[in-house]
């Protein structure tokens, strides 16, 4: 926006947080138990689980929070929540 | 009819309010009935039936939700108007600050009335003086013409790139509200070209340019905004000055910007006014003057942005005034525009002696010969002492 | 398309990093309404937990990739209505109008701004994620929460027990503004939210829509960051948060014909650990009660 300092608007970024250092737990997919169901990205609150075409479901780490939920609502028990090692 | 013709009519302070609104033609109104404002939104309500304004009327529940939706149009780039009262601007006090910290040009009428308590529906300043700290520009006015007039030139001046604010043009209840005038009604065209079309481009909703409008603003950015805000008022009293100039070559009246006055060059008193009560102290003058006294008149215009410098001029080498107040200034033992001359005396440089005058609460009347019985102590005690005299109430 | 392959393939508007807590309901809701409304959307976030955490911005950035403000607590829907009128005359109709709104901003501050859009049938979708209680400010009661919910204005003492008020249901209240689309919706049942957001931004084109969501609350609640879709799914399942729909007057009610006893759903939470079993009964009849009402305003 060129007028600044008048109306306060937010037009530079998208204003983002480092929610994945928060985690105390990690969720760690199975592939071998995974049945492309997709649930796991349905319930993420965080939006950290994406589909490919092919309907493969991937976990991304950047912003996970380590909430649990994927793991839980899993039908197939094909995500386990590990702890963060501390490094 | 001769469409190049002005017209003139025999019309209330209500109905000069909506159609000076009309004929600045705002997208979308949206209003509450109180007394005395009610009829300028039946008008408007009208004039959109009889398909001669091509706005978008929103019947709101509330006069909060009244200042909301304007505002929500403002976002959207609508120009927008409204009007309200006493309880009324009260109740919408919320979003009428946010419109002016948004930087959202519109014009707002106030059919000025007292405040409740004690419970009265008549005339006053307690409601618009009580807001005076919310951003918006406040601009008195004197008779039915000013108010058309006014609501016109709001929009020029709230729509000016220096400016982009909210103007409230001020009337007083009943006095100017419900009282008949001959008004002279503009030619449509005429007021488009001096409008012209607005074009909000520091700020919109919309999907094509996506941007958040108010995010989380830390301190150590706000104050830009506030400086900001505080700049554009400055800026406006050029603005208004220039807008009265371009009025005046296009319509043929000028009201003399931030201030008028009357009778002053040679005058040694001062009596100060603020809306309907000038047009009384106009004739209050003449007949103080007829009594001997040297009285000349400032008519305050504009109460935001306050216009300080002017006042100091006018009053520089006079040996006192006495300003009329409608209203009260609670904790100072006087009234609002008192106590904003008064600060903008203090450095006058030389003493002059000034007396609060309090009057015409609740729509009780100030006549011409309680004005000048006024000018008549201010001439008095003023004659003997300078400094603050005490405050005088009108009975 | 089948609503898992829709949130596939619709781009995630919300900014990936917000400040919501692990397992926020509302976090989740706002995310899916979003990839259903899309990008041609705008939206407006009263203050709340989700405006708190981040979703309108701060300082000069934006916390969405679409148009967003934050109205006053209490006037989101009025705000609104101003906005949807100047699309309007813009012959604009296609752009979506939204809101977000905590209860708080929706039941009480902002429910007289609500009822007067919803009266005036003003083309826009309002969507109030209930999470029982104002969060933002620290879990005080707010008159959705539910009867003997212990928040930071209804605690639990030695001579109170909590909300001693039954809650204010909302969605019938909204549902007799006789406006174009009331619904309610779960995060448990998604396929059942998707196509409820989608049926309420085709009526928010015709006039005014109002959707309800259960919107669990970790933090506020006391229940495990997990368990946020088990919390909404024995909601329904209880008939403590029952799903319906009133599409221009016509009723469609998920019925649960052998719901589990809300007992179930109220072990979970803290907020109501300190039930007696008296409580509990007492709240069993208030859900059984509601059912019937709907049962019999569905069947009208
Ligand atoms: C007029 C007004 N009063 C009080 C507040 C303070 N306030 C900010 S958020 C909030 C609670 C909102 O509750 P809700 O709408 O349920 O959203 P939640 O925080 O639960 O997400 C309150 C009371 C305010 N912003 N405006
Ligand atoms: S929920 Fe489980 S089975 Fe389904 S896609 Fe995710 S990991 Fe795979
Ligand atoms: S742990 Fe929570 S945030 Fe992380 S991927 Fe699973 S559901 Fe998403
Ligand atoms: S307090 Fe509750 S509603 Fe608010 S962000 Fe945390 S979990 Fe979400
Ligand atoms: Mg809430």
């Amino acid at each position: 926006m060129s007028k600044k300092f008048i109306t306060p608007v937010g037009d530079e970024g998208i204003y983002t947080l480092d929610t994945g250092s928060w985690r105390t737990f990690k969720p760690v997919m199975l592939k071998e138990k995974c049945t492309n169901c997709g649930l796991c990205m349905i319930f993420c609150p965080v939006g950290s689980i994406t589909g490919d075409e092919n309907k493969i479901y991937e976990i991304g780490y950047q912003y996970c929070k380590g909430c649990g939920i994927c793991a839980r609502e899993c039908p197939t028990k094909a995500i386990i929540m590990v702890r963060e090692s501390i490094e | 009819m001769n469409t190049n013709q002005n017209r003139i009519v025999a019309i209330s302070g209500n109905k000069s309010a909506a159609m000076g609104a009309a004929l600045s033609r705002p997208d979308l109104i949206a209003a509450y009935p109180i007394t005395p404002q009610s009829s300028v939104v039946e008008s408007l309500a009208q004039m959109i039936a009889q398909g001669d304004l091509n706005s978008t009327m929103i019947q709101v529940e509330s006069e909060h939700s009244a200042m909301s939706v304007v505002q929500g149009a403002a976002v959207a780039g609508g120009r927008t108007f409204t009007a309200t009262s006493a309880q009324g601007l009260a109740l919408m006090y919320e979003p009428y600050f946010r419109m002016s910290t948004l930087r959202l040009p519109m014009v707002m009428a106030i059919a000025t009335r007292e405040m409740t308590s004690p419970e009265t529906v008549w005339s006053g300043q307690q409601d618009a003086v009580s807001v005076r700290d919310a951003g918006w520009i406040q601009v008195y006015v004197e008779n039915n013409q000013e108010i058309l007039d006014m609501i016109i030139q709001g929009y020029k001046i709230a729509e000016h790139p220096d400016v982009l604010l909210p103007v409230n043009v001020c009337y007083d209840g009943f006095y100017l509200s419900h009282l008949t005038e001959r008004v002279e009604i503009p030619h449509q065209p005429a007021v488009d070209d001096f409008l012209g079309v607005y074009h909000a481009d520091h700020v919109s909703l919309d999907p094509d340019t996506p941007m958040a409008v108010d995010p989380l603003t830390s301190g150590e950015i706000l104050w830009r905004y506030r400086k900001g805000h505080l700049d554009a008022m400055q800026k406006a009293l050029q603005v208004i000055e220039q807008t009265d100039d371009a009025f005046e070559q296009v319509f043929g009246r000028r009201y003399g910007g931030v201030i008028d006055t009357y009778k002053m060059d040679d005058a040694d008193f001062v009596i100060v006014t603020m809306g309907a009560t000038t047009g009384t102290a106009r004739e209050a003058v003449d007949v103080a003057r007829s009594l001997g006294m040297k009285i000349g008149l400032l008519k305050v215009r504009f109460l935001r942005p306050f216009p300080d410098k002017k006042i100091r001029e006018i009053l520089s080498g006079k040996q006192g005034f006495v300003v009329i107040d409608k209203n009260v200034c609670f904790g100072w033992n006087t009234g609002v525009l008192y106590m904003e001359i008064k600060a903008a005396i203090s450095e006058l440089g030389h003493p002059i002696s000034s007396m609060p005058a309090i009057g015409g609460l609740g729509g009780a009347d100030i006549s011409v010969d309680q004005l000048v019985t006024c000018i008549q102590v201010l001439v008095k005690q003023g004659s003997q002492q300078p400094g603050q005299l005490d405050t005088y109430w009108f009975q | 398309m089948n609503y898992i392959d829709l949130i596939r393939q619709s781009e995630d508007l919300v900014t990936a990093g917000m400040s919501a807590c692990q397992g926020c309901g509302a976090e989740l809701c706002l995310r899916r309404v979003l990839q259903v409304a899309g990008r041609n959307t705008i939206l407006s976030i009263p203050p709340g937990c989700m405006a708190g955490a981040g979703v309108v911005g701060w300082n000069f950035d934006n916390g969405l990739k679409i148009p967003v403000h934050i109205p006053l607590l209490d006037n989101t829907a009025s705000f609104l209505s101003g906005v949807t009128n100047m699309y309007q005359r813009k012959n604009r109709p296609d752009v979506n109008i939204i809101a977000f709104a905590g209860d708080g901003a929706t039941a009480d501050c902002g429910f007289q701004s609500l009822s007067g859009a919803a009266e005036r049938g003003e083309k826009l979708l309002y969507i109030c994620y209930d999470n029982e209680g104002y969060m933002n400010t620290g879990f005080q009661r707010s008159s959705t929460s539910s009867k003997g919910s212990r928040t930071s204005t209804t605690p639990v003492g030695k001579v109170q027990d909590g909300k001693s008020q039954n809650q204010k249901y909302m969605p019938l209240i909204m549902a007799m503004h006789n406006v174009e689309y009331v619904a309610t919706a779960s995060p448990s049942n998604m396929k059942d939210m998707v196509d409820k957001v989608t049926k309420g931004i085709q009526a928010s084109k015709k006039g005014f829509a109002y959707i309800h969501i259960f919107s669990p609350c970790p933090t506020g609640w006391g229940h495990e960051t997990d368990q946020t879709i088990e919390v909404a799914r024995k909601a329904v399942k209880s008939n403590f948060f029952p799903l319906f729909e009133v599409e221009q007057g016509k009723w469609k009610l998920l019925d649960n014909k052998n719901p589990i006893p809300v007992s179930d759903l109220l072990n979970l939470l803290r907020k109501f650990s300190h039930l007696s079993p008296d409580d509990i009964a007492q709240i069993q009849e208030l859900v059984d009660k509601r059912m019937d009402l709907l049962r019999k305003l569905s069947a009208a």
